[in-house]
């Protein structure tokens, strides 16, 4: 087998459980986005995008799709000689108890023999729950570039906000002195995206040193970077600029849904030269009816309109009946809104049918509905 | 169940397409925003469990090349499946030569390698589904030497001009195939699909070449119909053909009635097509869309009407398109006003202001040019 330079291993095994009935049967980076996507093809078209061979995707949580899914690598163009992506879920081993992760470097520690085998000089650690367009090849030009041993991307989030996520103090060299985990005072806002790269070399004696330390919680920002500081490695902050979204409540997903529909948008999916990849569904090209009204929206393939849709997202196979009107609402795939229904400020989950006539969701509401069980129609 | 060889035919030499054909062959062209024609042919076979397919192309092949690939996007198994993409070698010389037996005598060889006991022949520029492996049971069932399908039409008289029809006698029997000459609106147009051994098949073709040198498969049945048992089976469902421009034209704007695409599309029969990976649509505020079909990456700023628009096509701000084909990647600017137009793939339409046809005489705006 051919030597691997990198080797990306995306975390994915979190359920994500602020997303409430959209992750009941489902992981979280299986959940639909941006009208034809899935969560998860965000990371993995960036790794096909850098020119990555190899992805490890560690599930955990509810991890049957999610798999099945990934299994299926050239829906990313992962599937030539030597490249492939590889589902790999907690498992037994001779000298230990079936066992789930224990922590986000413990899922690392616990396939140290799959990264083995191709032999990698640097290992890319992924979240699976963002959605972002980045580059880890230029990424890793500068963990080589720096001599550093780890590289954490981070992106400038605002001062108040600050104290929600995990946040890197780092000098006037972009050398990590310090990590604070959701601190209530931040010295920075420089805040973590989940995005590392290692020496392989260095993380692989760090891991399993950290895995005989009890007190250890095995988890990459709280045990292993300050490990890392602690025996003076160089440990670099990798600035990223661009949209990068943590998807990770009903809000926030349908907030990164309605930023689609700006034209400003940083994440222009509409970019041929870093497409984000996807499964290919057999549909139609989306029909829009002769009494159909469209004001400002994202709509896919499969879908068929004839009521009236504004301000909204529609994910493949999402139908509007005549006289519907479908307005700041995010249709996920399949759902059906029927003759005369009327739906505001909404996420509606997979598959959904609302009913003849019936009202969902408020303008004036200061959260969005999540609508998950099938809607009466109103006679 | 004995197994069948798939041959997809190109079209005549008497179908032209006016511009468009000049890019590729018709079984390439673009429909309905995201398809090409020969994906119909291609999926009928693929869903009918027909494992090897033969694709014939006499002329332009790079963008049918490009397309089909190794015919993974079809569902066709990658061990025991093959798409093959048969090439025409003299292809320049007199067209009256170009004919399909031509095509297969020069590729003979992949002909006689086959394994499969019959043949199913189908052309690359109608479109419509057939279910192969039913049509093989009923010909196996019958008897008969050869089963041709045809399509009773009521509007011969408008449509279908280059194709050829069906008289059958009252047993369904081949009485001959014909002209359209356009005389009967109510005729039974031939599909240029057959079933039948492939020995048969072989012969034939040999035949055709000892009797002229540019004769044609339905010649060759209709000198050898006194000799053979060759029956008729009518199709029911959706059904068309791409014979000349305004055909072509016709045929992707038929389909904007959601009633006749869903009897050509249904759930259990997908149609395969290359995936391009395009982002969904986004209507931009201020635009204003109806009776249309959209393909995905396109970005609407502007308004349409009866439209089919292609893949990543941009329609900028006060431009306005109606009864138009909008093949990939076109971009009508800011304020045009195009009507029943034809606008091939990369096309810009900028400067120029307003191009209007007639519905039963569009226009065609070559690929690439910027106007």
């Amino acid at each position: 087998m051919k030597q691997t330079e990198m080797l990306a291993m995306i975390l994915a095994g979190g359920r994500g459980s602020r997303l409430k009935a959209l992750t009941s049967k489902i992981a979280k980076p299986a959940v639909s986005f941006g009208g034809r996507y899935r969560i998860i093809d965000f990371p993995l078209s960036n790794c096909a995008n850098s020119g990555l061979d190899v992805v490890g995707v560690l599930t955990q949580y509810e991890p049957v799709l999610l798999s099945s899914y990934v299994s299926q690598g050239r829906y990313w163009g992962l599937d030539s000689r030597d490249s492939g992506v590889y589902a790999i879920a907690p498992r037994e081993k001779a000298d230990a108890e079936l066992d789930v992760y224990k922590g986000t470097a413990d899922a690392i520690t616990q396939n140290i023999d799959f990264i083995d085998t191709y032999n990698p000089e640097y290992l890319l650690v992924l979240s699976g729950d963002h959605i972002y367009k980045m580059n880890y090849a230029k990424m890793l030009d500068y963990h080589k570039e720096r001599k550093s041993d780890a590289t954490i991307a981070v992106i400038g989030v605002p001062m108040k906000e600050a104290s929600r996520f995990g946040i890197m103090n780092a000098d006037e060299n972009d050398k990590i002195y310090e990590f604070q985990e959701k601190p209530k005072q931040p010295k920075s806002n420089l805040a973590s995206m989940g995005i590392y790269i290692f020496n392989w070399k260095t993380l692989r004696k760090t891991l399993i040193a950290d895995e005989k330390n009890e007190k250890s919680s095995h988890d990459f920002g709280k045990d292993i970077i300050p490990a890392l500081m602690d025996a003076g490695r160089n440990v670099y902050a990798y600035r990223f600029k661009g949209y990068w979204k943590d998807v990770g409540t009903i809000d926030s997903l349908w907030e990164a849904n309605m930023d689609l529909l700006d034209h400003a948008n940083e994440l222009n999916l509409s970019d041929y030269t870093w497409r984000i990849y996807s499964e290919d569904p057999t549909d139609l090209p989306q029909y829009i009816g002769p009494d159909a009204e469209i004001d400002a929206a994202y709509i896919t393939q499969g879908c068929v309109v004839d009521g009236k849709v504004v301000n909204s997202v529609l994910f493949t196979n999402a139908h509007v009946a005549p006289g519907a009107v479908v307005k700041d609402t995010v249709l996920m795939p399949g759902v059906e809104v029927a003759e005369g229904a009327k739906v505001t400020r909404a996420l509606v989950a997979d598959g959904v049918k609302i009913g003849k006539g019936a009202k969902v969701g408020s303008a004036s509401s200061a959260e969005i509905l999540l609508v998950d069980q099938d809607v009466k129609g109103v006679e | 169940m004995p197994r069948a060889l798939g041959i997809i035919t190109p079209s005549a030499n008497n179908m032209k397409v006016h511009g468009m054909d000049r890019f590729r062959p018709i079984s390439a062209f673009s429909f309905l925003g995201r398809y090409r024609i020969v994906d119909f042919p291609v999926s009928n076979m693929s869903n009918s469990d027909i494992e090897h397919i033969q694709v014939y192309v006499s002329q332009n092949p790079r963008s049918l090349a490009e397309h089909l690939g190794t015919g993974r996007t079809y569902n066709i198994n990658s061990k025991r499946g093959k798409l093959q993409l048969l090439f025409n070698q003299d292809s320049k010389s007199n067209e009256i030569y170009n004919t399909d037996i031509r095509a297969y005598a020069d590729n003979m060889d992949q002909i006689e390698l086959a394994h499969e006991q019959y043949v199913i022949i189908t052309p690359g520029y109608m479109i419509f589904k057939e279910d192969y492996n039913q049509l093989l049971k009923d010909h196996i069932a019958s008897g008969a030497d050869v089963t041709i399908l045809y399509h009773k039409v009521d509007n011969a008289d408008k449509s279908f001009r280059n194709c050829r029809t069906v008289l059958l006698n009252r047993q369904k029997g081949l009485k001959t195939l014909g002209w359209n000459d356009g005389s009967n609106p109510e005729t039974n147009i031939f599909m240029d699909t057959y079933v039948m051994e492939r020995e048969l098949f072989i012969k034939l073709i040999r035949k055709a070449q000892k009797i002229s040198s540019v004769f044609r498969l339905v010649d060759i049945i209709n000198e050898e119909n006194d000799d053979l048992d060759i029956r008729g089976i009518a199709h029911k469902g959706y059904f068309n053909a791409v014979t000349d421009f305004k055909s072509y034209f016709d045929a992707n704007l038929e389909l904007l009635d959601f009633n006749k695409a869903q009897d050509l599309f249904t759930n259990d029969w997908p149609i395969y097509t290359v995936t391009t990976d395009s982002c969904p649509v986004r209507y931009v505020k201020g635009s204003k869309v109806k009776n249309s079909v959209v393909a995905n990456g396109c970005i609407i700023e502007g308004s349409i009407e009866n439209s089919i628009i292609g893949r990543g096509v941009e329609i900028r701000k006060g431009a306005s398109v109606k009864n138009c084909v909008i093949l990939g990647h076109a971009t009508i600017g800011e304020g045009v006003k195009l009507e029943g137009q034809v606008v091939d793939k990369w096309a810009k339409i900028l400067n120029v202001k307003k191009i209007i046809a007639p519905l039963d005489n569009p226009g065609y705006v070559t690929r690439g040019d910027t106007l």
